[in-house]
């Protein structure tokens, strides 16, 4: 899957953009490359309808002068004048940051666990016999159970950025991922759920998304019917409902410019308590083997481990270099650095602030999943919602739909219903009444970064509104 | 990863051509020499430009180039594919991709019918639709100016806190070759301008978000009024600040432009894709024919109407695009397709292939989607009956569980209808429901139908739409 020499290939790239640099006279530069190769297995209406593979990346290009930026991406090495040209008559049409200077090379330690060679020897092949593998599992879980979508892909992703302040630095993730659609129609009632897995090494054969998948189009068939109109309810969401929601709004609101600006829900409550006293969140790009895990950030910045909010009160922030510069030279803030939080969307943007590896943790008590359904007398279980990206992370309100919801009463699931609507507002919700699980499992995200979440019980602040 | 050309000024031309036919053509003929029932090669090669303004100051200024070509092969009934930006490997890739397509028939079980593809006529031709205003010529500093407009209309006051505006224009140029003798050339643009705006007053905080876009050059964006579009946002948000729940349970709504383009892309445009029928996972399977609506509600599907954001005038398979008419008066009439699921229901193709990019293959999609007009005569004819309800407006987007039926999409603002008047300004407005219970509810139109405000639309892939309508009114919606 990996050509031979392909790291190499992209810093001899990224080395020849920064001479074109230095030969038109610019002094602070800053290339980054990416380059990706992958195989992909498609499944459709319970069979596989695609197999298919290949490879894409491209450079970009930051230049700097006297505080002022400009950016450019390009695919063709011999172009590099032209983006480079462009990227400078941006910058001189950009307003000065004072202060603001490209990141300057600093060791970074590596972190484990982000390449795997057995991923990268995955043939075309051998995801075939995965998939089929998986619509075997499937099929003997539930024999009504249909895969109806999905697939898997296994990705190899290198990566490289040269600067003008020494940075040097280059490497190979890997990743293999699988997700299913699983439906069950019977009796002119059909069900389905939705999951998935991903990991930077090797994937079982059958991922434990598949087994989740199938339990859940179970779980919401032969709907109950609920008397109850639209009432305040405790709600407890799976990591994978929750992370949806969670990944819209809060990134957001942890983002360092967020704050200082005014946009963010918690501005101006910097060491106050944001939420319930015993929540943490933290933002760790340092774990081992993490989905958005390294050891520079996207601007060669050493990654660290970053706590966001500490028992409740809010105590950090995320900064790029730039966002930081820019923020203090407005007079917005006094002082603010780098917290190693640059992301980009691959070679064809410059770098902002946002997440890595996000935690949502508690130095309280953790719950399995059965003692949180005995706690409810009166709740609902949601495993997945519909229209997350609809909520506002400006104000942290959100109003969803779901069809994977179970009705709680007296410590006992009683049945499924059929839909929903859930609302509140997540900044509220998350401040007082909030149980964990004991399972943090790691989710992809609507924003940056994924998120690593557990099973999370809201006693309060949620309206269900059963249909 | 070393592309054999990027495109610049010398590619402006419509007749540049980054693949070498002849050669690609004889690859073709080679492959199905070798087996394939089927093959081509689509590559586009995109040019775009985009800015961000915060509060007046230029943020970011990203000028692109992009160019991805992706080989599809058709081979004893099943798909290989191969995507790539290196397009100097495209031969070689060929029998890589065969052999791809010929290991997924191997595993193919005898209940599973093989894939095929519908006739279509075979064209050679170049079609480019030409702006007035090649948008590529366009300066940052004439860009910036009419983010400015934005800026400037939609700030100044003690509340607003921070002002965004966004632009994003591109060429899309697509070249497409196939094992048929398809040789086809075509061209576009699109244009879009953004804009947010963010309140603050205490710990209350809303933004607002507005888009103005669409197929063409500059002249679409001179043809936009800036100012108007920044001080509605501006009016908007610092409404939002001060408006109050929406209240929840089962009402009558009436949906804006914006929401019923929405609605009607989520409720009842995915459900009709027939890649999503064909794989059992519609609530329209087998209702072809039947009726799913009441009879005042109409819907097609048009790539063909210039300016809407999902214009384009070939699909991704080399077909002309044509408008295809979803629901006639209630009745279900035809699903969107592409050439493998047209001959696995035994239809005409209607050209609904689109592609995110060279480097993605072609799925069922949908392109401009709109409600046709009703008989009411405006939005006052539409309130006046109802006692109580919600008036919701501009689209926060929505989702849908095309096998279920189950959609959800979430309005910017609304506002209470009390007594047959609009009232109380109203946030955070989701509307959800059952496809074919609620296309049965829509019990008004008004008589103009148009397009919204642009959309993108995501299904593993992530293309641009144009949605759109009368003012609708639905007597039963589930409101969150």
């Amino acid at each position: 899957m990996l050509p031979d020499g392909a790291l190499d290939r992209l810093q001899e790239g990224c080395k020849a953009i920064a001479t074109r640099c230095k030969v038109l006279g610019i002094d602070s530069w800053e290339v980054v490359a990416t380059q990706s190769y992958g195989h992909q297995i498609d499944i459709e209406g319970g069979k596989i309808s695609l197999a298919a593979g290949g490879g894409e990346g491209g450079f970009g290009i930051r230049v700097l002068e006297n505080g002022k930026f400009g950016f450019a991406y390009l695919v063709d090495i011999t172009s590099a004048d032209k983006a480079i040209k462009s990227a400078l008559s941006i910058a001189k049409m950009s307003p000065a940051v004072e202060g603001f200077v490209l990141p300057s090379e600093e060791s970074a330690a590596p972190v484990a666990g982000l390449y795997d060679n057995s991923v990268v020897t995955l043939s075309s092949e051998d995801l075939l016999i995965q998939a089929d593998a998986i619509m075997s599992e499937v099929a003997s879980l539930d024999s009504r159970a249909v895969v109806t979508g999905g697939g898997i892909g296994v990705s190899a992703n290198a990566s490289a950025i040269y600067s003008s302040q020494g940075i040097d630095a280059a490497g190979i993730t890997t990743s293999h991922s699988a997700g299913v659609q699983i439906s069950i129609e019977e009796n002119e009632q059909l069900t389905s759920s939705w999951q998935s897995s991903s990991s930077r090494s090797k994937l079982p054969d059958v991922p434990n998304c598949v087994a989740r998948a199938v339990d859940w189009a179970n779980l919401t068939r032969d709907p109950i019917k609920i008397e109850s109109s639209s009432a305040e309810s405790a709600v407890m969401m799976t990591s994978e409902g929750f992370s949806p929601l969670f990944s819209v709004v809060v990134p957001n609101a942890i983002k360092g410019e967020k704050l200082a600006r005014g946009e963010s829900f918690w501005s101006g409550n910097t060491g106050e308590r944001v939420v319930a006293d015993d929540l943490s969140i933290i933002d760790n790009a340092t774990i081992p083997g993490g989905r958005s895990s390294g050891a520079r950030d996207d601007e060669g910045v050493p990654t660290r481990k970053n706590t966001l909010i500490e028992s409740g009160r809010l105590v950090g922030s995320l900064w790029s270099t730039r966002d930081a510069a820019q923020q203090i030279a407005e007079g917005r803030i006094a002082s603010a650095s780098s917290t190693g939080s640059a992301i980009r969307s691959g070679h064809q943007s410059p770098p902002i602030s946002g997440c890595s590896n996000l935690f949502l943790t508690t130095k309280g008590k953790v719950y399995s999943y059965d003692d949180m359904i005995e706690i409810i007398d009166d709740g609902y279980i949601v495993n997945s919602v519909m229209g997350a990206h609809t909520a506002n992370p400006t104000s942290g309100d959100f109003s969803v739909t779901t069809s994977s919801i179970l009705r709680v009463e007296n410590g006992e699931i009683i049945g499924a219903v059929k839909q929903a609507g859930l609302s509140g507002n997540l900044a509220k919700a998350l401040k007082s009444g909030i149980k964990l699980g004991d399972d943090v499992r790691s989710q992809g995200s609507y924003s940056s970064g994924s998120m690593y979440l557990p099973n999370v019980l809201i006693e309060h602040g949620l309206r269900v509104n059963p249909a | 990863m070393v592309i054999a050309k990027s495109p610049d000024s010398a590619t402006h031309s419509s007749n540049y051509r980054y693949l070498d036919v002849d050669k690609i053509n004889k690859s073709l003929d080679k492959i199905t020499g070798d087996g394939a029932a089927y093959a081509e090669v689509r590559l586009v090669a995109y040019t775009d430009y985009s800015a961000t303004i915060r509060d007046g100051k230029l943020e970011r200024a990203i000028p692109g180039q992009e160019i991805g070509a992706t080989i599809r092969i058709l081979a004893d009934g099943a798909w290989g594919v191969h995507s790539t930006t290196d397009i100097t490997s495209l031969e070689q890739q060929m029998s890589p991709t065969l052999k791809l397509a010929q290991a997924v028939a191997a595993r193919r079980s005898p209940k599973d019918r093989a894939i095929s593809l519908a006739d279509v006529p075979i064209i050679e031709d170049s079609l480019h639709w030409k702006p007035k205003k090649d948008v590529r010529n366009t300066e940052l500093s004439e860009r910036l100016e009419h983010m400015n407009l934005f800026n400037d209309s939609a700030s100044g006051h003690d509340n607003i806190v921070s002002v965004t505006c966004g632009w994003h224009d591109e060429h899309i140029h697509t070249e497409f070759l196939s094992s048929e003798g398809m040789n086809r050339t075509w061209s576009f643009q699109r244009s879009l301008i953004n804009g947010m705006v963010t309140a603050r007053d205490g710990s209350e905080v809303v933004s607002y978000r507005t888009r103005f876009g669409g197929e063409g050059g500059l002249e679409l964006i001179e043809s936009c009024d800036i100012n108007e579009l920044g001080v509605n946002a501006k009016v908007s948000a610092l409404r939002l600040l001060k408006a109050q729940r929406a209240p929840s349970g089962k009402m009558p709504l009436i949906a804006d432009r914006d929401l019923t383009g929405v609605y009607i892309h989520e409720a009842l445009g995915h459900p009709c894709e027939a890649d999503l029928v064909a794989a059992g996972d519609s609530c329209l399977d087998g209702k072809l024919g039947q009726k799913i609506g009441s009879d005042i509600v109409t819907v097609i599907d048009d790539p063909t109407i210039r300016g809407g954001y999902g214009a384009h005038p070939i699909d991704d398979e080399g077909l002309d695009t044509t408008e295809k008419c979803l629901i006639k008066n209630g009745i279900l009439t035809e699903y969107l397709n592409h050439r493998e699921t047209a001959a696995h229901f035994d239809i005409k193709p209607n050209a609904g292939a689109r592609a995110q990019d060279g480097l993605h293959h072609p799925l069922v999609r949908m392109s401009n989607t709109l409600i046709h007009g009703g008989t009411h005569a405006d939005l006052d004819e539409l309130v006046e009956d109802l006692d109580y309800g919600v008036y919701a407006c501009g689209s926060r987007g929505g989702q849908v569980d095309t096998g279920r039926g189950s959609f959800q999409f979430a309005a910017q603002e609304a506002w209470l209808i009390e007594n047959g008047e609009i009232t109380t300004p109203l946030k955070d407005v989701s509307v959800s429901g059952l496809t074919l219970q609620i296309l049965k509810n829509v019990d008004g139109l008004t008589r103009e139908s148009k397009l919204a405000a642009p959309g993108f639309c995501g299904k593993g892939q992530t293309v641009p739409v144009g949605d759109g309508g009368p003012i609708m009114r639905i007597s039963e919606a589930l409101v969150g």
